[in-house]
């Protein structure tokens, strides 16, 4: 049989068609056999913030395909090259399936004994700040529920942070500088409802691919991108203004000043809404609009049209996203970018909002429910009495909260540095990547006593850890995410995690069953909806209200925008879509606080040995440190190395021509063999790599400055050469 | 787990849920006179990839495999600048040179205008990936056969769209009637920078330019050329037929005589090789009405029986050198098609003869004759390479940027033993003369078969377009 099967294959006989056939699917249509599904279970894609619906399609105990949702009301069926391929990250090579211990597979038991014994001998000997986790912003709400109670009231950990805080958390501290509580205040529908739309630092064709479609439907609009390249999304846009390296401030200011000078703003109308408004108009008095003009590289005439097109605008949007976050101005931006919308009446109105889109599928509900940057329900560490009601709910003493919020991340970087810091737990992310000036965080790494990673796929970051916990990944677990405009939907779990892995969730609550605080913090609960019921009442009347939000409702609304309190007639089934329609907003008088910001120059200019500017982002093909897109075949076809783009000026001037290797450097340190893209969509002067990649990273290169009140790193700029090499 | 059923509602989301206010995507049934094609609209595409990637979904196509494409054009001064996407598979043209060229007619025009392709018909010779302008079809390792784009075939026939046009995003890719008649009169809209002219087939993708396509563009792939395929099948059997031909022309004796049999026999023999399925190889005689593939096969098919018979009957040798001369006029014909600029020039044919005249004689004896076709070889070579030099296009231009620098010892080696040859012909070293024109004959049908640069659409900036291999 075998001769003639051979010899059947050798000559051809058999072109291998039976594999080849497409059967007809009640919910698709005719598709490959290889994707037929006998069932489909709802969830919600776990890469970007856009929060996609999606229909994960199982066959057997394997998700064979998906399809997006049609009756999702943020992508209404489309997903875009990521969503579409997600499935093949549950049957990638490369998962974690049993605990690790110095990279020997070891019981649950004997891992997590380690980790708590190990965490506890530190906490004892050094104190609560010994120990510290990174977390991040792609588990589920419930999980990082629960995660925060384990870390601050469990453990007792005073620096607990997640890699939101290099993404969104220059958008947090300007909400909580401008409106008193972090919170997007507009909603997706807000980008189908403008007349203009201005989109500052942010490349949604790449970054948000299910937004754009939302924008071309808003055929009227004006859409006006703010960008230094000439992204795919500059290349939609009506206006773009390429701004200048780290000009944000001065531009904003600017276009503020000839409003101003315009009469364009209703200032008697703002004025009771707002504070600090005087010190602004002082201050955007010494703004000179010709040097301003000329420090963003933006002709001045640019800058007054579209500063007269937002101000005669009716209903504006100003949506932005990492060009603005990754900054060490990013958080004063952000207020400024609030201080637009506010004065120009756009807030709290239909098409009219400052809105941030968010990074990651869940940053948002880390930000909520979390307890990093605040306490549980946007509570403050400082407000007394936000501690209180959290104990009393709790049944815990107050003494047992933290009174500030600890490190933020680079600073539990620099505290391992310094030895303070001598365990991290890390938790769904993989800082050896994402990290800014790699190399010191290489050093610090090598500084500490115990290294836990907990992550669904080896990744550079677990492959140094002493101990490695195995989690499930999306499509192996439940819960919610929130995405960028607070829509809480459901995440469901299609087929188990392979091996020994386990959900995040049920990591916490073994962990705290090990630490003695389960039945206390965690008592009764089984699955995530558990954390989910509590969750509900810990933020009821706060301004993320998950009251009136059950699993239920999710499903029945297609996902639910906080707040959305308990038993309130007037909010919708779909709940709330934007905050602050009654101008109220969250600081202590209700106004919206305007603050004069001054441009901060770059801490290092490019000049001398380094003279070109590295600008690092994304690409629409990967995600992340590309953990899963890295190992999804038809995305790293798509885009298999990280590239260098380069204005075709320099690159004369450096001999270097399209598909040349060329290694950049910084002070900090250099990255060989990058593949230059010679290309006019940067500017002269200013060079362009994705940051996705393990080899050849580009955050060998970056600077670890940061913004002085997010703690947010400043990836978007810092100097460097291009050499050609051989 | 709690794995909670979805109630199914078919196909809603392809065909009636709009993605966007007042546009909703749907196949519309077609009129007399109309077949469907793919439009795509330049302004709106996002260049997401998500067609490429729903499109290896739907038809569960391996890694490598595509049959949709996004490649990129750019043009423009900071920050003026425009990056165009585009996204294509299948042109399903009216003049279809896959269809034209296919020796045993796997291609079907099928009423609705799709370019369909048969399987079962396919043998894997790989012909019309050489013959589209576009290099749509692909061979697909797996299968031992080509594949490509049927604008999902099975989905139109339920009246549902592509399952790339049901992916796009932005709906940048439609499909679409067209009046058969009015486009074969008018097909402008098929055309872009960088891709060639929708004349050569009459593409039916109707491609929406925005406004502001900047006067001079570069393609995205262009930097990432490289040497084709070398097809080691087609360097024996063209080699070897050439030099039985030329054998056959200048024999004298029986021994001539037997040697062209025998190089004609090989050469058939070896040639199943380059085909995915050999066993099917009699299949290529299908269609000797339009494809010179056919007519290739044939030839050389009557030519080795003719040629071993002439051995024992002298009779037949005139007859024998004229088919064999025929095979090799067909051979050549089949090169000249227009997805292949290098070969796309009666050079092609001199080249071809150049090589039987430049080695046959040489083993029947005849010396003059042999030098004359060696040097005639050379100066085709260098014609060719002057002809194409200092193309921008890259499917042009890009040959002798291979010749001259990324295989130029090569291309020096070639040059070299077709000197040295003479040189040895000249110092009476008959036999080392022809070993070595031989050897230069072998080199020149290898570089003439690696530099050539498919045309195609504009690649990406990680996918090239110069070739479907790795």
């Amino acid at each position: 049989m075998k001769v003639i099967e051979t010899g059947r294959r050798l000559l051809g006989l058999d072109h291998g068609g039976d594999r080849y056939q497409y059967v007809d699917d009640p919910l698709r249509g005719p598709v490959h056999a290889s994707r037929q599904a006998d069932r489909w279970v709802k969830s919600t894609c776990g890469y970007c913030s856009v929060g996609c619906g999606m229909l994960l399609g199982v066959r057997g105990e394997r998700v064979v395909t998906v399809a997006g949702d049609p009756d999702h009301p943020v992508n209404r069926g489309r997903l875009c090259p990521k969503g579409l391929s997600e499935h093949h990250t549950l049957t990638a090579p490369g998962r974690l399936t049993t605990p690790l211990i110095s990279g020997e597979p070891a019981t649950w038991d004997a891992a997590l004994d380690k980790v708590v014994g190990e965490f506890r001998r530190l906490l004892d000997e050094h104190g609560p700040e010994s120990v510290a986790i990174l977390s991040t912003g792609q588990l589920v709400t419930e999980e990082f529920y629960a995660l925060g109670k384990l870390a601050r009231l469990g453990m007792g950990l005073a620096h607990y942070d997640g890699n939101t805080t290099l993404c969104m958390a220059s958008a947090v501290s300007g909400y909580k500088l401008s409106f008193g509580t972090d919170g997007p205040p507009g909603c997706y529908d807000d980008l189908e409802e403008a007349d203009v739309v201005v989109l500052w630092g942010a490349n949604i064709a790449d970054n948000h691919p299910l937004l754009v479609p939302r924008l071309l439907a808003n055929e009227a609009a004006e859409v006006i991108v703010v960008d230094p390249r000439v992204t795919k999304t500059a290349q939609l846009a009506d206006v773009h203004l390429p701004v200048g390296p780290r000009t944000d401030v001065t531009l904003l200011n600017a276009i503020l000043r000839v409003l101003l000078d315009e009469d364009l703003l209703d200032l008697a109308a703002a004025r009771p809404l707002v504070s600090g408004l005087d010190e602004l108009l002082a201050h955007l008095d010494e703004v000179d609009l010709v040097q301003a003009a000329d420090e963003c590289g933006i002709a001045l005439d640019d800058i007054r049209r579209v500063a007269r097109t937002i101000g005669g605008a009716e209903r504006c949007l100003v949506a932005w996203s990492m060009g603005v976050n990754h900054s060490a101005q990013g958080t004063e931006t952000v207020t400024l970018l609030n201080t637009l919308c506010v004065l120009t009446g756009n807030i709290g109105r239909p098409g009219a909002s400052p809105f941030s889109i968010t990074g990651q599928c869940n940053a948002m509900g880390t930000r909520e429910a979390g307890f990093t940057a605040s306490m549980p329900g946007y509570r403050s560490y400082d407000d007394s009495s936000h501690r209180r009601e959290l104990a009393a709910l709790w049944g815990v003493a107050e003494e047992r909260l933290p009174t500030e919020r600890g490190r933020a991340y680079p600073d539990i970087v620099n505290a391992v540095m310094n030895k303070q810091v001598k365990a991290l737990w890390i938790i769904g992310t993989n800082p050896l990547v994402s990290f800014p000036n790699r190399e010191v965080l290489e050093i610090a790494f090598r500084r500490l006593d115990l290294l836990v990673a907990q992550d669904g796929f080896e990744t550079p970051t677990t492959a140094v850890a002493d101990v490695v916990l195995p989690a499930a990944i999306w499509g192996e677990k439940d819960g919610t995410y929130t995405n960028s405009e607070r829509r809480v939907s459901r995440v469901r779990a299609a087929v188990a995690a392979p091996g020994d892995a386990r959900p995040d969730f049920d990591i916490f609550l073994a962990i705290a069953e090990r630490w003695g605080c389960r039945d206390e913090l965690f008592p009764g609960w089984s699955a995530p909806r558990d954390a989910f019921e509590e969750w509900r009442l810990v933020s009821a009347g706060r301004p993320c209200d998950y009251s009136g939000i059950t699993y239920e409702r999710v499903d029945a609304a297609g996902g639910v925008q906080w707040p959305c309190p308990a038993d309130d007639p007037t909010v919708p089934l779909g709940g709330t879509a934007r905050l602050y329609t009654d101008l109220q907003f969250n600081s202590a008088d209700g106004r919206a606080v305007l603050r004069s910001v001054t441009r901060q120059p770059l801490r290092q200019p490019p000049g001398g040995e380094y003279p070109l500017l590295l600008n690092t982002g994304r690409t629409v093909e990967h995600w992340h440190t590309r953990t899963k897109t890295g190992r999804v075949p038809i995305l790293e076809s798509l885009a298999p190395e990280a590239w260098l783009e380069i204005h075709p000026d320099d690159a004369r001037g450096l001999g270097v021509r399209s598909g040349d290797l060329v290694r950049v450097s910084s002070s900090r340190g250099s990255v060989d063999r990058l593949r230059a893209r010679v290309t006019a969509i940067v500017r002269p002067g200013e060079v362009f790599v994705p940051f996705h990649w393990d080899e050849r990273c580009a955050n060998r290169l970056t600077t670890d400055e940061c913004d002085p009140i997010s703690r947010e790193p400043n990836y978007k700029q810092c100097a460097v050469k291009v050499e050609r090499v051989h | 787990m709690t794995a909670v059923p979805v109630e199914l509602r078919r196909r809603d989301e392809v065909v009636r849920v709009p993605t966007s206010p007042g546009h909703m995507p749907e196949l519309l049934p077609l009129d007399a006179g109309e077949q469907y094609r793919f439009g795509f609209s330049m302004s709106v595409c996002i260049g997401c990839h998500s067609c490429e990637v729903a499109c290896a979904e739907q038809n569960g196509l391996p890694d490598g495999i595509v049959w949709r494409r996004v490649g990129e054009v750019e043009g423009g001064t900071f920050p003026d600048t425009r990056r165009l996407q585009l996204s294509m598979s299948c042109n399903h043209c009216l003049d279809a040179a896959c269809l034209t060229g296919c020796p045993t007619n796997a291609y079907e025009k099928l009423d609705n205008g799709v370019v369909a392709h048969h399987a079962d018909e396919c043998i894997g010779c790989q012909y019309c990936t050489w013959n589209c302008p576009y290099s749509v079809p692909v061979f697909q390792p797996d299968r031992r056969i080509v594949t490509k784009c049927d604008m999902c075939l099975p989905r139109l026939g339920e009246g549902l769209l592509p399952a790339c046009a049901g992916a796009c995003p932005t709906h940048a890719i439609t499909v679409e009637p067209v009046n058969i008649e009015a486009w074969r009169a008018d097909h402008a809209a098929a055309d872009m920078p960088h891709l060639p002219s929708s004349h050569l087939t009459i593409s039916t993708t109707r491609i929406e330019l925005p406004d502001d396509v900047p006067a001079s563009t570069v393609a995205a792939s262009d930097w990432s050329l490289r040497p084709e395929h070398a097809h080691w099948p087609l360097v024996w059997l063209t080699v070897l037929t050439q030099v039985a031909a030329g054998v056959s022309i200048t024999a004298s004796g029986a021994g001539d005589r037997a040697a062209a049999a025998g190089l004609a026999v090989a050469a058939l023999i070896g040639s199943l090789a380059h085909l995915g399925r050999p066993g099917l190889a009699w299949k290529a005689l299908r269609n000797l009405r339009r494809s010179w593939l056919s007519r290739e096969v044939a030839l050389f098919g009557v030519y080795a029986p003719i040629a071993m018979a002439a051995v024992l009957l002298p009779a037949l040798a005139p007859l024998a050198a004229l088919v064999g001369m025929a095979g090799v006029y067909a051979s050549a014909r089949l090169y000249i098609v227009p997805g292949r600029p290098a070969w796309n020039t009666p050079l092609t044919m001199f080249a071809f003869a150049a090589t039987g005249l430049a080695v046959g004689p040489l083993v029947t004896g005849h010396e003059a004759l042999g030098a004359a076709g060696t040097v005639a070889a050379l100066v085709v070579l260098v014609a060719n390479v002057l002809r194409l030099s200092g193309d921008p296009e890259v499917s042009r231009g890009g040959t002798p940027e291979l010749y001259r620098h990324r295989l130029r010892g090569w291309t020096v080696l070639r040059v070299v033993l077709a000197l040295t040859g003479l040189l040895a012909l000249t110092a009476g070293l008959v036999a080392a003369a022809a070993a070595l024109v031989v050897a230069g004959e072998v080199v020149g049908r290898w570089l003439f078969y690696v530099t050539v640069v498919p045309a195609n659409m504009p690649g990406s900036f990680w996918r090239s377009s110069a070739g479907t291999h790795k």
